[in-house]
């Protein structure tokens, strides 16, 4: 091979990092005793899941998915657009995942002040 | 102005948004604003439900973009008849919540915005035609129930939200995983057009994806090994956002569950797999209700088992099996409804919510223990009450297919719910009363809510032809995937779709 494939060292990079942000993620929500950290692995799993829906939204030297007189000149070129529905969806994904997040730390708030601790293993009023 | 079913969700959103506004007018508008928009909703559903009876489903385009690239809302008689039934269930509880306990003006108006946002999203759930639209209504709905199961601060309510949450948050990753895998093989978000072209996807990408959703929504719809959040969400909400739990959010995760097996795959094997799991959770959750001291986990645990025989009677698959599932859904809703209204102002004192105080207060608080009695003889499927028409239903469509091992299950299982609602009922009228124990003397509302929903009971019970109509629309309706598909994309191909049962 004479000329190196960017591309697909890119999509494995993107694939790898989405999957590697995922398992961090999980590895955080299940092993990890302190709530916030708990809270932080959750967002952390959105942001992996996000970054994967991007990454199968892109096609090789795409442009931006904009109606406008360039776009439709670059498109005419030949140039492809890449697909804007995913781009649509993690917006929308993305504000989600803040609100899960937002009403998650208020919970550990309130956990916090009534039990004095933020450790998962001494908070046992209710059967886990 | 033309009623459309796009009212079932802006309406109610609307308010829920207004009324920090209408709280600086007048304290008494947050009460009352919920209780006029979920009437609208009801007459809504009267006019729409008479439309989609005479000339078939309603779709609604939404913002001019047509299906498959905008959202549509599908008001079929299946998704028509599940939206009413909130709706109506929404008004009791609203009726029940009017004056619940110390809603004083500030947590009132939290309790109602927060209640108007679950009652659109599960409403939204019901009622979308776009699968990415479906997962935001059930984000919609997720972090309203987080927030509304921590209500009262002074209980382990926080604990039991933080646990829902945390299995909430991975339920939405796998859904939005599945969605993900689904938009790689077949490039669209419209349900309709999924269905369509599911039939190019390859079998171990089907099975995959669907393996995905049915965890997700499995949490939702609080099928075996993913209810863990239940009973404790249950118990440390409010009363009447159990109630909520009981008739609006899990129906609509069955719900999620149904549309994804029965519409969007043709996967062989689902079907037994949902017969399988709804076995599975109905055992595991009437065997943890018998061994319940708290009434109210009691009836958490005895509400997944009845989510387990909807998804018996679901997995069978016949139209009949489907009818008797929709009718159980129905009659769950409401039975449910009063014995969590009943149970809670039972246990209203008591420590920890337990049983064995209630002993003679049959005799103290008449009323309610009759309504609670009546539930819980409805709830097994005594006859004449409503829960007996359905139960009977799912058992001839087992005994049409040759299963008598499920119709001894189902039985069998009917036993023990049997011991374990009538030592509450023979500890409240055959106990001997114990001293101290404070009365809480029920709202009006409260009254008059339970009173609406004893009488459904008792009319449904002795006249199943008021509503068996809707429901056999309904069934049919659920089973007619080609139709669904025709009624949203007039000219898609249906030359490979094949009805698997």
């Amino acid at each position: 091979m004479d000329t190196i494939d960017y591309y697909q060292i890119m999509s494995i990079g993107v694939y790898g990092s989405a999957i590697g942000l995922i398992l961090i993620g999980l590895y955080a929500v299940l092993m990890k005793k302190h709530l916030t950290k708990i809270v932080i692995g959750l967002s952390i799993i959105d942001a992996g899941i996000n970054l994967l829906f991007i990454a199968i939204g892109y096609i090789s030297n795409g442009t931006a998915p904009i109606y406008s007189s360039q776009g439709i000149d670059l498109v005419k070129t030949g140039t492809p657009m890449v697909d804007p529905v995913p781009q649509a969806l993690v917006l929308t994904a993305i504000v989600i995942g803040f609100g899960v997040t937002a009403v998650a730390l208020s919970l550990v708030i309130r956990l916090y002040r009534h039990h004095n601790t933020a450790r998962i293993d001494q908070i046992k009023s209710l059967k886990w | 102005m033309v009623i459309s079913p796009v009212h079932y969700i802006a309406v109610p959103l609307l308010a829920a948004f207004l009324m920090p506004l209408l709280a600086k007018i007048h304290r008494e508008l947050t009460r009352i604003v919920p209780g006029l928009v979920i009437l609208y909703l009801g007459y809504v559903s009267v006019v729409l439900m008479n439309q989609v009876m005479a000339h078939g489903t309603i779709v609604e385009v939404i913002a001019g973009w047509n299906a498959p690239w905008g959202i549509n809302l599908v008001y079929s008689p299946f998704t028509g008849f599940l939206a009413s039934m909130m709706t109506a269930m929404a008004f009791v509880i609203w009726l029940y919540s009017y004056r619940f306990k110390k809603v004083d003006s500030q947590p009132a108006l939290k309790y109602f915005i927060l209640f108007m946002m679950l009652v659109t999203g599960t409403i939204g759930i019901v009622l979308t035609g776009d699968i990415f639209n479906f997962f935001v209504f059930l984000e919609i709905t997720a972090i309203s129930s987080y927030s509304l199961t921590a209500f009262y601060r002074d209980r382990d309510g926080a604990e039991a939200a933080f646990k829902y949450l945390l299995i909430g948050s991975f339920a939405s990753a796998f859904i939005l995983i599945a969605i993900l895998l689904l938009y790689t093989q077949v490039g669209t978000l419209n349900m309709a057009q999924i269905a369509v072209r599911m039939h190019d996807v390859p079998t171990h990408m089907k099975i995959t994806i669907l393996i995905l959703f049915l965890v997700g929504l499995g949490i939702e719809a609080e099928m075996f090994p993913l209810n863990g959040w239940a009973p404790d969400a249950y118990s440390q909400a409010p009363s009447p956002v159990g109630v909520t739990f009981a008739a609006l959010v899990v129906k609509a995760g069955v719900y999620g569950l149904i549309r994804i097996i029965f519409t969007l795959f043709d996967v062989h094997g689902a079907y037994e797999y949902l017969i399988v799991m709804g076995a599975i959770t109905l055992v595991m959750a009437e065997l943890a209700a018998i061994r319940q001291k708290s009434l109210k986990r009691m009836l958490a645990y005895s509400s997944i088992g009845q989510m387990g025989v909807v998804m018996i009677a679901f997995g069978i698959g016949t139209n009949e099996a489907v009818f008797g599932a929709i009718f159980l859904m129905f009659n769950h809703a409401v039975i449910k409804g009063l014995l969590f209204m009943s149970g809670s102002y039972l246990v209203y004192n008591t420590p920890n919510k337990e049983i064995q105080y209630l002993s003679g207060y049959g005799m103290k608080m008449p009323l309610i223990s009759l309504f609670f009695s009546l539930g819980a003889l409805a709830i097994v499927g005594l006859p004449p009450f409503a829960g007996f028409w359905s139960k009977l239903y799912i058992l001839i469509a087992a005994a049409d297919n040759q299963m008598i091992g499920l119709i001894a299950l189902i039985l069998g299982v009917s036993i023990v719910e049997i011991v374990y609602y009538f030592r509450v009922v023979g500890r409240l009228y055959f106990g001997k009363p114990s001293k101290g124990s404070i009365m809480q003397k029920p709202t009006y509302g409260g009254v008059i809510a339970m009173s609406l929903l004893a009488i459904v009971i008792l009319v449904v019970g002795f006249y199943p032809d008021v509503i068996t109509p809707y429901i056999h629309n309904a069934a049919d309706a659920l089973l007619d995937k080609a139709q669904y598909i025709h009624s949203v994309l007039p000219n898609a191909d249906l030359s490979q779709i094949q009805n698997l049962k």
